[in-house]
């Protein structure tokens, strides 16, 4: 897999619509754009892993339903979704 | 002992030392024709040519005389022009050296004798041979002599060196002079050694790239294939890949080949860049894949083989350990610490978050063991980076880390920033002392490179040397 930041935008919004049990249409994207994250987890790094500690560039995806904000974010090997219940998530590597 | 007994030992310790001079200097004439290229790199400087006053009152040109001509001939010539014939060179035939008693200019002197064709085969003015001050010459200095050939033996000939601000900062591109390692000085020492192996436990590294290929360790014959009673057998040539349980640790990410860069890139090979090493033996211990993340259970199965590796006979001295995460493992540390116990030093990012360690801590970079070293970044301006990590108490050194040029994939070079390129400068560092030192022990080796820190104004309560490293003062010991 290797995403562009629209496919990164599309295959979150479908991660999201999954947890929340609506339809992809609900989801609105707030913003999408060009972010250096602090290392290569993206500055999201799951539970029991290690990341390379260089700045790594990527996209910051916001996404809003329900009157909530979700924090995506993605380079062209991984989407990871930040501090969703109060961890982050590997959503595809 | 009688008088006659002292004067006969007299005698025979004169002779002694007199053969062991001369036998010193025909070696010191050896080595000198063994190193022929203009290239290599040596400890002694090589003289420059200064031209000679004309009030001075040394000869001012050397004459060579056709085989035909004899030295009462080119005494009379040289007394018809007020010339004295000075010396006769007896090692060459026919060389003499010729001193104007008119005080004329040596070049004006030379231009005479050489338009007597009938009678000199070449004349040139005496130039004065000097050493290059090389030891008090600052780094804006070398660089702008960099196409002195004299001088260019200190310099790596690799083209992209004059962008690799942390081995010689001559303030390009906005930095500040010297604020480097000092390795143009350090290498006056040693330039490494293929006897150091470090690994970079990391991405993999690409093992095949041009500038990196000659520095990477392939098992030597008398060391058998890697066998772990779970994982299985492993025919690791090249290295290890934890990530894939496999022992082809092709790099597939990036960021492991741009730390073995860092550390060993293969120096004065008129090619890329220089490491810190120009030789060094590159182990690559991959767990993280192509994401550039991986497990912490894949980071110990990978530090346990070069515990067995070190164990079967492998020379590993510094694990290079560009990565962290907030997350404590006792079991990684445990690891860490064995590794330890077999005299390899631990050199770890402190991370990236700009935060405090001392605080919230970043692992492996926080474990409090006698063989981890944990690394900040600088920039080009010799302040710490504005990602940093930090803490007085648990980051130890700190060292360039911001734009830092190193190899990629594919044979490419790229700029990259974090404690991930600065920890690969202590790891390259400490290899280098080893290379001058091989007996010294990982605590000793730890102790130099903490201690021989440049104290900076901007690192004054952000880590515990207060220092950035230098490699010119590791060295001393």
């Amino acid at each position: 897999m290797s995403f562009t930041k629209e496919s990164a935008v599309q295959r979150a919004k479908k991660d999201l619509a999954g947890r929340l049990n609506i339809a992809e249409s609900e989801i609105e994207t707030v913003s999408a754009s060009e972010k250096d994250f602090s290392d290569m987890s993206l500055g999201a790094p799951a539970e029991d892993e290690m990341s390379a500690q260089m700045i790594s560039s990527g996209w910051s995806i916001n996404l809003s339903a329900k009157g909530k904000k979700y924090d995506y974010r993605a380079d062209k090997y991984q989407l990871r979704l930040r501090g969703y219940n109060g961890t982050n998530h590997i959503i595809e590597s | 002992m009688n008088r006659n007994n002292f004067w006969i030992h007299l005698t025979v310790a004169v002779v002694i030392i007199s053969m062991a001079a001369i036998l010193g200097q025909v070696r010191n004439w050896r080595s000198t024709l063994r190193s022929g290229s203009p290239n290599t790199v040596k400890s002694t400087p090589k003289p420059i040519a200064v031209k000679r006053p004309a009030e001075e009152k040394e000869p001012e040109i050397l004459v060579k005389l056709r085989p035909n001509v004899s030295l009462s001939e080119i005494k009379k010539i040289a007394a018809k022009n007020n010339d004295r014939v000075e010396d006769e060179i007896e090692s060459v035939k026919g060389l003499v050296t010729i001193d104007d008693l008119d005080n004329l200019a040596a070049e004006k002197v030379a231009a005479q004798y050489g338009a007597m064709s009938d009678v000199v085969t070449y004349a040139e003015t005496n130039d004065k041979i000097e050493l290059a001050p090389i030891d008090i010459l600052s780094p804006s200095d070398l660089l702008h002599r960099e196409s002195d050939p004299s001088v260019s033996v200190l310099m790596p000939n690799d083209p992209m060196f004059k962008d690799q601000w942390a081995l010689n900062n001559v303030g390009q591109n906005g930095g500040k002079s010297e604020s480097d390692i000092r390795a143009i000085k350090a290498w006056l020492k040693t330039q490494g050694s293929s006897e150091v192996v470090v690994a970079v436990l990391d991405s993999g590294v690409d093992y095949k790239h041009t500038d990196l290929a000659a520095n990477m360790w392939v098992r030597p014959d008398n060391v058998p294939v890697y066998k772990d009673d779970e994982l299985g057998t492993f025919d690791d040539l090249h290295g290890f890949n934890a990530a894939d349980n496999q022992s082809d640790p092709m790099d597939d990410n990036g960021h492991g080949t741009h730390c073995a860069g860092i550390i060993g890139a293969e120096g004065n090979n008129d090619e890329g860049i220089t490491g810190i090493n120009w030789k060094v033996e590159i182990m690559p211990l991959k767990f993280m894949g192509r994401g550039g993340f991986g497990t912490t259970k894949d980071a110990i199965e990978a530090i346990n083989y070069a515990i067995d590796r070190k164990r079967a006979g492998v020379n590993v001295k510094v694990i290079n350990a560009s990565w962290g995460s907030t997350l404590s493992s006792k079991a990684l540390e445990d690891t860490i610490r064995a590794a330890g116990e077999e005299g390899i030093l631990f050199v770890a990012a402190s991370g990236n978050s700009s935060t405090n360690n001392d605080r919230r801590p970043h692992y492996p970079s926080n474990y409090n063991l006698p063989n981890v070293i944990s690394v900040a970044a600088l920039d080009r301006t010799d302040n710490l980076a504005s990602f940093s990590n930090f803490g007085a108490k648990t980051v130890h050194v700190a060292a360039p880390g911001r734009d830092i040029l190193s190899t990629w994939l594919n044979d490419d070079y790229r700029e990259a920033s974090g404690t991930s390129m600065a920890t690969p400068y202590v790891a390259g560092v400490a290899a280098l002392i080893w290379a001058s030192e091989p007996k010294l022990t990982m605590e000793k080796v730890r102790e130099r490179v903490l201690k021989s820190t440049d104290k900076l104004d901007s690192l004054n309560g952000k880590v515990e040397s207060g220092g950035r490293i230098n490699a010119e003062k590791a060295l001393e010991n």
